[in-house]
C-alpha cells in the first residue's frame, strides 16, 4: 500500500510529498526524498530518517516504523555541518 | 390640538445639502414634536429638507398639543451636517435589535445598540463629494493609462519588475472585489448607522480597486498572455490561487462586520497595505515605472480613509470582549503577514533588479510593521499578538523560502521568476547578514543545474515531486530555516493535519469546524480530484505553456556562462 508522506529534508527550504511503499525500507524515504530535493540541495550517501521525536532504524519498514498516511519524516544527511 | 412651543433658536450654518437643523428647547423631548413637511428626527433635533438649501428658509414644524407655528431654520455647517447625517440609528419597534441585527451575520460580540452608539471615526464625506474627488482620481488614471500604460511602455521595463506587475496584478483585484462584498455586508449589519455609511463608501472604493487594474493590465493581455491572470487567477485551481481564496474568502467574503473590520480594516489595511502601496511604490518609482506607481499611490489613498473603520470597532470590540478582540488581532496579523511576505517579499529583494534596490523587505516591514503597527496596538490597548517573536524571526527567513521553493517550481505559477545571481547574493547577504548563509548554498546549486544543462532547458532545474501544504493557510510547507522547518502537525477527528508553523496551527486548533473540511491540493491529488503527475497537474492549475511561469531569461545569465568557462579554466 502507498503511504503518502510529508517529507523534509534538511537544509532545503519546503516539506514535500514523498510516495513509499508500507513494506518498503525506512532508508528508502531518504533516498526518495534526496532526490526530489536534488534541484535544491545535493544528495549525500549517508542520511537519517527521524519522526515521533526519533531516529528511525534504517532497515525496519515503512509500517514497522509505525508511519502513517501524511506524517511528517525529517531527514538529515550525515556528514554535512 | 397642538400648543405652541418654543424652540431653541436656530443658528445659520453653511451647507449646500438642501438639510435644516432645528434645535429642540433643552429639556424637551424630540417625540414631543410631530413633523409638517418632509423630515426626520434625530436625538434633538429635526432635519428638513428644503428646496433651496442655501436661504434661510421658513418650515413647519409643531409640538404636540399646539397650534402649527413657523420657525426659522438656518443651514448646517459641513461638520455639523456630516455628525448627523452619519448618526441615524433608531429604535426598531416592529422588530427586536437581535432579529434586525442577527448575531450570526452582525458579528461576535453582540452588542446592544447602546455600546456602539459612540462609534466614530475620522472617516466623514458626503456622496456628492466623494463623487466629486473620486472622478479627479479617475481622471489621473485614464492620463496615465494613455500616457504610459501602452504595451510597448511595458516592455521597455526590466522582465523580472514585470513579474512583480503580475504578482501584484493577480492577487490584487478580485480580492478587492471580494472586499466590496464584505463592506456591503457591514453596510446593511453593522451595528452603528454612521460605520454602515462608512462601509457603503468603503464598497466604492473596492470596486474602484477592482476595476482599476483589470483595466490597466487588460491593454497587454494580446502582447503577453500571462497578464491574463490578472483577472484569471481567483478563478483557477492553481495552487497559489487555493492559498489566497482561504484567505480572501474568510476575511473578506464570510467574515461577519466585527470581524471583518478588525481583520480587514484594522489589521490588513493600517497595518499592512503600506508595505504594497507606498513601499513598493517607492521601489517601482526608482525603477521607473510610474504607472505602477501612480496607479497604487491612487488606490492608497483611499485604503488610508476607510481602513479608519477599524479602530473604532476593535475599541468598542476590547471594552466588551478584550479576549476576542486579541485573537481577532492575533489570527489576521499572522495571516496577513504571510500574504505580504509573498507578494511584496517577492517583489521587493527578488524581482527589482539590482541596480534599483535599495532598502530590502526587511527593513521596510521593520519600519512599516514593527514600529508603526505595534504602536497602534500600543495605543488601543492590545498586547502584541502571541506570535510576535515568531514574526519577527521569519521577517528575515520567510518570504526567502517560498521563493527559492516557488523558483525551482516556477512552472505552477503564472509569472516567471528570476535566478538571483552573484550581485543579487552579496546584496541579500549584506542585507540579512544572519540568514543567508543557509540560502546561498540552495541558490548555488540551481545555477549548478542551470551550468550542467545550458540556457532552455527549464526542467532540468525544476521539481517533479508534489509539494505539500499548510491545512490552514494553503501555502506551500515553508516555515521555519533550511535548518529546522516550523511544520506542525495535529490530529483531528482521525485525520492528520499538517501546518506550516505554530500560528496556524493555533488558528485551526482554535476553529477546526471552520476549516477541517477544506480540501487544498495535497487532498485533492489524495482523492483522485487532481493529478499527481506535474504536466497534468499544471493544467489543472488552469496554466498552458504560454503562461506557465519560467526561468526570467530562461537560464541565460552571462555570470552564469563566466562561471561556467572560470570552472574550465580553473580559475
Amino acid at each position: 500500500m502507498l503511504v503518502p508522506l510529508h517529507g523534509f529534508l534538511q537544509g532545503d527550504t519546503l516539506g514535500l510529498l514523498v510516495l513509499v511503499h508500507d513494506h518498503d525500507h525506512v532508508r528508502a524515504i531518504a533516498s526518495t526524498l534526496q532526490r526530489a530535493a536534488s534541484v535544491r540541495v545535493a544528495p549525500v550517501d549517508r542520511a537519517s530518517v527521524f519522526a515521533f521525536g526519533r531516529k528511525l532504524d534504517p532497515d525496519a519498514t515503512v509500517a514497522e516504523a509505525g508511519l502513517r498516511a501524511l506524517d511528517r519524516v525529517d531527514v538529515i544527511p550525515e556528514g554535512v555541518a | 390640538m397642538y400648543r405652541r412651543t418654543r424652540l431653541c433658536k436656530p443658528e445659520r450654518l453653511d451647507s449646500s445639502r438642501g438639510l435644516l437643523r432645528l434645535a429642540i428647547e433643552p429639556g424637551r423631548r424630540s417625540d414631543e414634536f410631530v413633523p409638517l413637511s418632509t423630515s426626520m428626527h434625530f436625538r434633538d433635533v429635526w432635519v428638513i429638507r428644503v428646496v433651496h438649501p442655501n436661504s434661510v428658509r421658513t418650515c413647519k414644524l409643531a409640538s404636540k398639543g399646539s397650534q402649527r407655528r413657523r420657525c426659522t431654520m438656518t443651514m448646517l455647517d459641513r461638520e455639523e451636517w456630516f455628525d448627523l447625517a452619519r448618526k441615524l440609528d433608531w429604535n426598531p419597534t416592529y422588530v427586536d435589535e437581535a432579529e434586525l441585527f442577527p448575531v450570526e451575520v452582525s458579528g461576535r460580540p453582540w452588542l446592544p445598540g447602546s455600546a456602539w452608539r459612540d462609534w466614530d471615526e475620522p472617516y466623514r464625506t458626503s456622496y456628492a463629494e466623494y463623487v466629486h474627488d473620486q472622478h479627479a482620481k479617475e481622471g489621473a488614471i485614464h492620463v496615465l493609462r494613455e500616457a504610459i500604460g501602452r504595451p510597448e511602455d511595458v516592455q521597455r521595463l526590466n522582465p523580472a519588475w514585470r513579474s512583480a506587475i503580475k504578482l501584484h496584478a493577480a492577487t490584487l483585484p478580485l480580492a478587492e472585489f471580494a472586499a466590496v462584498v464584505g463592506n456591503l455586508r457591514a453596510a446593511r449589519f453593522a451595528r452603528d448607522s454612521a460605520w454602515r455609511t462608512t462601509a457603503s463608501i468603503g464598497a466604492l472604493d473596492e470596486l474602484r480597486h477592482t476595476q482599476i487594474p483589470l483595466l490597466v493590465n487588460h491593454d497587454w493581455v494580446a502582447w503577453d498572455p500571462q497578464f491574463d491572470w490578472t483577472h484569471r487567477f481567483l478563478h483557477t485551481e492553481d495552487w497559489v490561487a487555493i492559498a489566497a481564496r482561504h484567505f480572501v474568502d474568510e476575511m473578506l467574503l464570510v467574515s461577519d462586520p466585527i470581524e471583518f473590520a478588525i481583520a480587514t480594516n484594522f489589521v490588513f489595511e493600517t497595518g499592512f497595505t503600506n508595505l504594497q502601496f507606498i513601499a513598493l511604490a517607492s521601489v517601482a518609482r526608482g525603477i521607473g515605472d510610474r504607472l505602477f506607481e501612480r496607479m497604487v499611490e491612487n488606490i492608497q489613498t483611499d485604503e488610508a480613509r476607510h481602513a479608519q473603520i477599524g479602530i473604532p470597532v476593535l475599541k468598542t470590540v476590547l471594552a466588551h470582549d478584550r479576549e476576542r478582540a486579541q485573537y481577532l488581532v492575533d489570527k489576521w496579523f499572522w495571516r496577513s503577514w504571510q500574504f505580504f511576505a509573498v507578494v511584496t517579499g517577492f517583489a521587493m529583494d527578488y524581482l527589482t533588479p539590482i541596480e534599483s534596490r535599495g532598502r530590502s523587505f526587511a527593513e521596510f516591514v521593520k519600519e512599516w510593521i514593527v514600529d508603526q503597527f505595534q504602536r497602534a496596538i500600543d495605543a488601543i490597548g492590545l498586547r502584541r499578538p502571541w506570535c510576535w517573536d515568531l514574526f519577527l524571526a521569519s521577517i528575515e527567513t520567510y518570504h526567502h523560502m517560498v521563493y527559492a521553493s516557488a523558483y525551482s517550481h516556477r512552472a505552477t505559477v503564472w509569472f516567471d521568476l528570476v535566478l538571483p545571481g552573484p550581485l543579487e547574493r552579496a546584496w541579500l547577504a549584506r542585507k540579512y547578514p544572519r540568514t543567508w548563509n543557509m540560502f546561498d548554498p540552495i541558490w548555488l546549486r540551481v545555477a549548478e543545474r542551470w551550468r550542467t544543462s545550458g540556457p532552455g532547458l527549464e526542467w532540468y532545474a525544476h521539481g517533479t515531486t508534489p509539494v505539500g501544504f499548510c491545512d490552514l493557510c494553503q501555502l506551500v510547507l515553508c516555515g521555519g530555516t533550511p535548518l529546522v522547518n516550523s511544520a506542525q502537525t495535529f490530529a483531528h477527528e482521525g485525520q492528520n493535519y499538517m501546518f506550516c508553523s505554530e500560528p496556524c496551527r493555533w488558528i485551526f486548533e482554535h476553529e477546526p469546524q471552520r476549516y477541517s473540511k477544506h480540501r487544498g491540493v495535497v487532498r485533492r491529488i489524495l482523492a483522485g480530484e487532481a493529478p499527481a503527475n506535474l504536466l497534468e497537474l499544471l493544467r489543472y492549475f488552469g496554466l498552458q505553456e504560454d503562461t506557465w511561469g519560467k526561468d526570467v531569461h530562461r537560464g541565460d545569465y552571462p555570470w552564469l556562462v563566466k562561471a561556467s568557462y572560470d570552472d574550465r579554466e580553473g580559475r
